[in-house]
């Protein structure tokens, strides 16, 4: 009896493991980022050096080359890829914007990419909180834009998004691996 | 702990002099305690957007709703997400090596921990509208307040109380296992959804109804 009781026991507290583990999510291989437009703009926030309104913020995970190819290889040319990892990437306008000549009303919104060897096809599409581009629908598209990538000499190892100021607004900076591309927002 | 803390300090000073290009490049430590850089890996030189020693993640309600999105494209929309960073242990005991009694935190790492309700609310009895929310924490041995704040947006170190919109006073248990990474995810509820914010071996829970 008093082993069944220990036996009993023992089950308990392995279930009670296993139902912690899946309820409390382990940290992700990918890990998650945030970037914002104008850069810093969190820091500067609590330092009261806010110059420029707060205009746009990618949240995104960012998967590793870890030795693969990535561009033609991990990433098929001609597909629709997430442009990360898990869930969507997703932008936030915080006013109204323009990208390839068009305006986006302020609003979340989740960023595709169709890569290939010689042009990038950025979609902004209205379709928000989703997994991966698995279910992508073009019917909620807001734009499309095309952008020729650029090579890089050193390559970067994790995928890496940052916004840089231009004369119109800003470009929203993509690398990684060998690759750089910059999608220009304009406001 | 007191030989440390300097040892850190100067590490932390050597490796934002090694980085001219780091996310952060501010007079302020905008790190402080909760995200002490210890291991920096080779994958951390990017020269476009530093990799966190404390990473984000995000979990949505209903739990892991984008993927369940793929099931069912007719799901309602969300009703809440919060958006996090994750320090971890590195070998310290939470309270007191990373947090103090009394002293406001920031229930995470780098930027403020942003809650998205995207349906009013209810907490405690108090009506909440949907919007984007900060949170912090007072941790106290027994028991956490829980503060939900409008200064979105912000980095995590400093909270302007003029801003809170509502404090909860809510219990915390301890767990038998004690778990490296600062974790935040909801669990469904009998009135909508339990946040969990569990660290180490201290679990707290606030009820949200929706």
């Amino acid at each position: 009896m008093k082993k069944l009781i220990g036996l009993i026991i023992v089950f308990q507290l392995f279930f009670t493991c296993l139902l912690a583990q899946t309820a409390l999510p382990p940290v992700d291989k990918s890990p998650m980022d945030m970037s914002y437009y104008p850069n810093n703009y969190p820091v500067l926030k609590i330092q009261d050096k806010i110059t420029d309104e707060l205009t746009a913020r990618v949240v995104y995970s960012r998967p590793q080359k870890a030795g693969r190819p990535i561009f033609g290889g991990l990433v098929k040319y001609g597909e629709v890829w997430r442009m990360g990892a898990n869930e969507a990437t997703e932008i936030e306008f915080f006013k109204n914007v323009r990208i390839g000549g068009k305006k986006i009303s302020k609003g979340r919104y989740t960023l595709y990419a169709i890569v290939n060897e010689n042009s990038w096809t950025f979609i902004v599409n209205k379709e928000t909180d989703t997994w991966g581009s698995f279910k992508y629908n073009v019917k909620r598209d807001v734009i499309r834009t095309d952008v020729i990538p650029q090579k890089m000499d050193a390559p970067v190892e994790s995928l890496a998004m940052g916004f840089e100021k231009t004369q119109t607004g800003c470009n929203l900076v993509i690398a990684w691996d060998n690759i750089k591309v910059a999608l220009p927002i304009s406001f | 702990m007191k030989i440390i803390v300097p040892w850190s300090f100067l590490l932390l000073f050597l490796l934002s002099c090694d980085n001219k290009t780091a996310k952060e490049n501010t007079t302020v430590d905008t790190k402080q305690k909760d995200t002490v850089s210890i291991s920096k890996s080779e994958n951390n030189v990017n020269p476009y957007a530093q990799n966190d020693i404390s990473p984000m993640d995000m979990s949505y309600f209903p739990v892991d709703y984008p993927k369940l999105k793929m099931t069912k494209p007719t799901l309602n929309p969300p009703l809440a997400r919060v958006v996090y960073s994750r320090p971890h242990l590195q070998g310290r005991e939470l309270f007191h090596d990373v947090l103090k009694y009394g002293e406001p935190w920031r229930l995470g790492a780098n930027e403020a921990t942003e809650l998205d309700l995207y349906s009013d609310a209810t907490i405690q009895g108090k009506k909440i509208k949907a919007g984007r929310y900060i949170l912090y924490c007072i941790p106290r041995q027994d028991k956490w307040d829980l503060v939900l704040n409008s200064n979105i947006d912000s980095w995590g170190l400093q909270q302007d109380p003029s801003l809170d919109i509502a404090r909860f006073t809510i219990p915390v248990t301890k767990t038998a296992n004690s778990l490296e990474f600062f974790t935040m995810v909801f669990l469904q509820s009998a009135a909508g959804a339990d946040l969990i914010m569990a660290w180490d071996n201290v679990e707290a829970k606030l009820p949200i109804s929706f």
